[in-house]
């Protein structure tokens, strides 16, 4: 759906390159994320794609043609929600969704369906001015939806929201990529990176050095043990012991056999302990 | 057709932002000041504040709608939409258009006892409202926030006003002819006071032709400054 390679990109009126030779392929059906600390490169890639900035160099191909040849009608196939809710202010949560769905060829779907998913149809008549954030955010969102396009652009989409609201829009990305929608997502938040992409790209200082499925990276990268705690003489004690040689670890039995055991885990790193680990960087 | 769709999103957005509220007490005071005219001098007054106002308008109100559509960040987001550049310019150029038309007639009608012909009156709106829209779009895209935004006015202001002076008889004076704001205040006068056939087919054509050259290039700048903005900032 999306091959991007050797890509560079430098702003006009700045002498180093905000982004050098990256190369990755989106597939049809599948949820991409971008996972990187701020001025890593995320927007701007982002934007590229989308077709918001213009000369870069490389190559990025949409949907079998290079992006500097297609015309406005993308944007027909096209959802983008920004990680800013840019809404018409002093009209209805309504209004705001039926004159943007209004410029689109395809029919728009259900939109009070999509009011009542996220928790907005009974605001749908009042002004946007008065939502919150989340509220807003929410609205955002089902806009980049509602007229069923084929590839999907979120930049940062749940942030802003309390987990619940979260949960819904996370479940709606999946649902999206079930009905074989393509999403590029960017993001700084690892568990929801975790919790949705097929594959991940860690991007920094405008290259990317890591691409993977996320649980591909935990098995690569990942420690994993078992941590037991126990108590000895009425001192609460801990130890770890590697998953791999488990059945055979005289130590650990030892321990289970004799001890007061409180309690057993199981350790996985963390996608983002294997940020920091690749990338030397944190995450923020 | 998606220019109407985006005629309907502006005229329900200048709505709600009020703009038509300050509009109508815009046109009461125009007929306020002409009522306490002399009849000699409500003359002239007449046809000058007829033109006057839909600059006033194009200048001012497509400042402020653009400004707000900006601030909003909705701006950011049309431009994401099948939306075209020239669809979206069209659409806000039609508006005020209309809106120009409208307060011409009202005025026209309600204050001139004397016969006017409406046609001329609505083509010589159209042709400097056009002309003034334009202007206001060339001045906003530089401009990211009102105060900047009155100072940028300034040169277009010049450019839009000054050659309407070349109405006064001097030498070379036809010259100033391209310019559509001129040519639609010769038309509101010509609908007051007559003007030959010549005359009006020629300022019709000539103000066709800058207008649409203008925008051409009204939807350049604005393509480059507002589309692809983040390239240069
Ligand atoms: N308009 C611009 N002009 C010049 N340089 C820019 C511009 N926008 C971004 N940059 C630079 O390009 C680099 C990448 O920025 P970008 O906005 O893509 O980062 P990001 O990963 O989206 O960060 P964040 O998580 O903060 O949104 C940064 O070094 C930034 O300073
Ligand atoms: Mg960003």
């Amino acid at each position: 759906m999306i091959r991007v390679s050797e890509m560079d990109f430098t702003y006009e009126k700045s002498k180093k390159k905000a982004i050098k030779g990256i190369n990755f392929n989106i597939e049809k059906g599948e949820i991409f994320g971008f996972l990187g600390p701020s001025g890593a490169g995320k927007t701007t890639t982002q934007r590229i794609l989308i077709g918001l900035l213009r000369g870069y160099q490389g190559s990025v191909e949409i949907m079998g043609k290079e992006r500097r040849m297609l015309s406005k009608d993308f944007f027909e196939n096209i959802g983008v929600a920004f990680d800013f809710p840019n809404l018409y202010q002093k009209l209805t949560a309504i209004e705001n969704l039926k004159l943007i769905g209004s410029y689109y060829k395809n029919n728009c779907l259900n939109i009070d369906e999509l009011l009542e998913r996220v928790g907005l149809l009974g605001d749908k008549d009042k002004k946007v001015e008065g939502f919150s954030k989340g509220m807003k955010m929410r609205l955002n969102f089902i806009r980049s939806i509602m007229h069923d396009p084929e590839i999907l652009f979120f930049d940062e989409p749940t942030s802003g929201l309390d987990p619940i609201n979260a949960k819904i829009v996370k479940d709606m990305i999946v649902e999206l990529k079930e009905r074989g929608k393509t999403v590029f997502l960017t993001t700084h938040n690892m568990t929801v990176a975790e919790q949705l992409c097929d594959r991940v790209a860690f991007i920094v200082d405008g290259g990317i050095p890591v691409i993977d499925r996320p649980d591909n990276l935990k098995l690569k990268y990942g420690k994993h043990t078992v941590k037991v705690k126990y108590v000895e003489n009425n001192v609460l004690k801990k130890e770890e012991f590697p998953m791999d040689s488990i059945s055979h670890n005289s130590n650990f039995f030892q321990i289970l056999k004799s001890k007061n055991i409180k309690t057993i885990h199981s350790q996985e790193a963390t996608l983002e302990d294997i940020f920091i680990k690749l990338t030397g960087r944190e995450l923020l | 057709m998606r220019t109407i769709k985006a005629l309907k999103a502006d005229v329900l957005f200048q709505l709600k932002q009020g703009f038509y509220i300050v509009y109508i007490v815009l046109i009461l005071i125009y007929m306020l000041i002409i009522s306490q005219l002399p009849s000699d001098a409500s003359k002239i007054a007449i046809p000058l504040i007829i033109f006057g106002d839909p600059s006033i308008v194009g200048f001012f109100f497509i400042g402020g709608i653009v400004m707000l559509e900006k601030i909003q960040g909705v701006l950011q987001y049309i431009v994401v939409t099948p939306l075209r550049i020239r669809e979206y310019l069209l659409s806000k150029i039609i508006s005020l258009s209309i809106l120009g038309e409208i307060a011409g007639i009202i005025i026209g009608a309600t204050t001139y006892r004397e016969s006017i012909n409406w046609l001329l009156l609505m083509v010589g709106i159209l042709i400097s409202s056009v002309f003034f829209t334009l202007l206001g779009f060339l001045t906003v895209t530089r401009s990211d926030s009102v105060n900047e935004y009155f100072i940028d006015m300034i040169p277009y202001m010049f450019i839009g006003i000054l050659p309407c002076f070349s109405l006064i008889d001097f030498p070379y004076n036809w010259l100033f002819n391209i310019f559509p704001s001129v040519l639609g205040l010769r038309l509101i006068f010509g609908a007051f006071y007559g003007i030959s056939a010549a005359n009006v087919s020629f300022f019709i054509i000539s103000g066709i032709i800058t207008n649409i050259l203008l925008f051409n290039y009204t939807e350049n700048v604005f393509e480059n400054r507002i589309v692809y903005g983040g390239e240069s900032k």
